[in-house]
């Protein structure tokens, strides 16, 4: 499903962000990323929905090496590659059913594709009675939901989320993970850049560690944040 | 493109614009005053481009005939596709003519004066001739010079250092017009591009969201585009209310105070001038805004 093929990532400003990665994760497959800040773990995310381009190295995502796409051709892979990130980008002018729905309007779905898809993002987030909110009338962890019912609605195979978390309480953040784990078990690929270390080991997830751009650690089960 | 689609790229630009009042309203007074300056100097162009042409198209060529010619096998040979008309004047017109023209009124009527002067002189000194009105006053020396060359001709005369003036002034103000209308569409654009990058900054997250959900580029820009249209479109408007009756008061104070001074004044014109004006403000609208986008989309 994501194939990164010795990935190196060296920024206009000299900075090195991955050096030599190869990656493997399979469809239906739930990955943590992890590691300190500037380990490179938002690099890894945004090279997978081509918000940049490796300097060297392949990235192929469902059979295609996105790195070699051209830019008129990346929107039709972001609409397979949900996006959830720690600030959530929300638009505050809209409620949100059109947060949830402007995903779809954007690729210009037609109206009953609309009303029929929202409630359903809505439901899977629990968040059906909330629609006509406005994001500041919700709490933190009802945004980042809204967020997640966003990056789904147009039923992506694979959802990346970049530190999910990192805005929440232990609690909510709890529930955050239940939610991606639930939406996962309904063969979405998820893979979450986190630091959180609560979160990794209360889960059995695979853990993909990095250090200074590289992997340092990948235990395909139920690895511990902290193992050696 | 589905009807849903385009309803909703109508709205969002409707609603940016309406969201960004102040900002949209420096770029509709931007572009007014742009288009202001712009349609004032058109204006002024197109008058004394047309004054200019009149007094071009006024100007003849005078062939004096030879004693004895036949006028009219000279006619003959003067015609051609570039002459509009020829006027024969025989001997006692040309002279008649001429006393009117010199102010010589020693009699009652130039025919009596002209009997008085042919007495007095012993002959007609005025030659017969004929008068060439050519299609294009730029045809004139071109003109001038054939009929020289014609059996029969005498002299050949015209107003060489008027017309040849007045068509260097013509073509002066054309080309400088051009090249000033140029430098304040460039200059409109380049305001409208600012302009709207205000916008596209302020709503940067919503693009960046555009963008990670899936838009295309095109779609991305299209509200900036009916944003860039609107603004353009009320620019343009003002412009034209502004500017259409300030020239009406001029036309008429200038038709009634200095009346050898002939201004354009049709209301067909002044509303296809209006039409125009609005066009303008929609294209430079249209334009500043993928000009303001086309830099931003990239490096987004």
């Amino acid at each position: 499903m994501i194939h990164l093929q010795s990935v190196s990532m060296i920024y206009p400003d000299g900075t090195e962000a991955l050096r030599d990665v190869d990656l493997l994760i399979e469809r239906g497959q739930f990955a943590f990323i992890t590691g300190h800040s500037g380990s490179g773990k938002s690099t890894l995310l945004g090279l997978i929905y081509r918000d940049m381009v490796p300097t060297a190295g392949s990235v192929i995502v469902d059979g295609q090496d996105v790195a070699k796409l051209p830019p008129r051709r990346v929107p039709f892979l972001r609409r397979k590659v949900g996006v959830v990130f720690q600030d959530f980008g929300l638009l505050p002018q809209k409620t949100v059913w059109e947060n949830v729905g402007f995903a779809l309007d954007v690729v210009g779905a037609s109206r009953r594709e609309k009303h029929r898809k929202v409630p359903i993002g809505l439901e899977l987030v629990g968040l059906a009675d909330k629609g006509d909110a406005f994001p500041h009338q919700l709490s933190a962890g009802e945004c980042q939901r809204v967020s997640i019912a966003r990056a789904l609605v147009n039923g992506p195979s694979i959802l990346l989320a970049d530190e999910p978390t990192g805005n929440l309480d232990p609690d909510t953040s709890w529930e955050i993970i239940q939610l991606l784990l639930n939406i996962c078990q309904q063969d979405t690929t998820v893979v979450m850049a986190t630091h959180d270390r609560e979160i990794v080991d209360r889960t059995n997830c695979r853990l993909v560690q990095l250090a200074q751009g590289r992997i340092v650690r990948d235990a395909k089960e139920g690895g511990k944040y902290d193992a050696p | 493109m589905r009807l849903n689609t385009i309803e909703f790229l109508l709205h969002e630009g409707w609603d940016a614009a309406v969201r960004n009042g102040l900002v949209t309203l420096a770029a509709i007074s931007n572009v007014a005053v742009a288009l202001l300056i712009l349609g004032g100097l058109v204006l002024f162009g197109m008058n004394v481009e047309h004054m200019a042409s009149l007094q071009a198209e006024a100007a003849v060529i005078v062939v004096e005939l030879a004693e004895g010619a036949d006028a009219a096998a000279v006619e003959e040979a003067l015609w051609n596709e570039r002459v509009k008309n020829i006027e024969p004047i025989n001997a006692e017109e040309n002279l008649q003519r001429t006393i009117e023209g010199m102010g010589l009124g020693l009699m009652e009527s130039s025919e009596a004066s002209a009997e008085l002067m042919i007495e007095l002189l012993g002959a007609n000194p005025c030659p017969a001739s004929l008068q060439i009105k050519p299609m294009d006053p730029q045809d004139i020396p071109e003109l001038a010079r054939q009929a020289e060359g014609v059996e029969g001709v005498a002299m050949v005369r015209y107003a060489r250092q008027v017309t040849d003036k007045l068509l260097t002034m013509a073509r002066g103000i054309r080309i400088s017009g051009v090249v000033v209308g140029i430098v304040m569409a460039v200059a409109t654009l380049l305001v409208i591009s600012t302009t709207i990058r205000l916008t596209i900054h302020a709503r940067r997250d919503e693009i960046r969201i555009m963008q990670l959900v899936g838009a295309t580029n095109w779609f991305i820009r299209v509200p900036f585009v009916i944003e860039g249209v609107l603004d353009g479109l009320a620019g343009g408007a003002i412009a034209a209310a502004i500017v259409l009756p300030i020239y009406s008061y001029i036309e008429q104070y200038v038709g009634q105070n200095l009346q050898f001074i002939d201004l354009i004044y049709s209301a067909q014109a002044l509303v296809l001038f209006a039409v125009a004006l609005v066009l303008c403000g929609v294209v430079f609208g249209a334009a500043g805004s993928l000009m303001g986008l086309h830099r931003y989309l990239r490096q987004v």
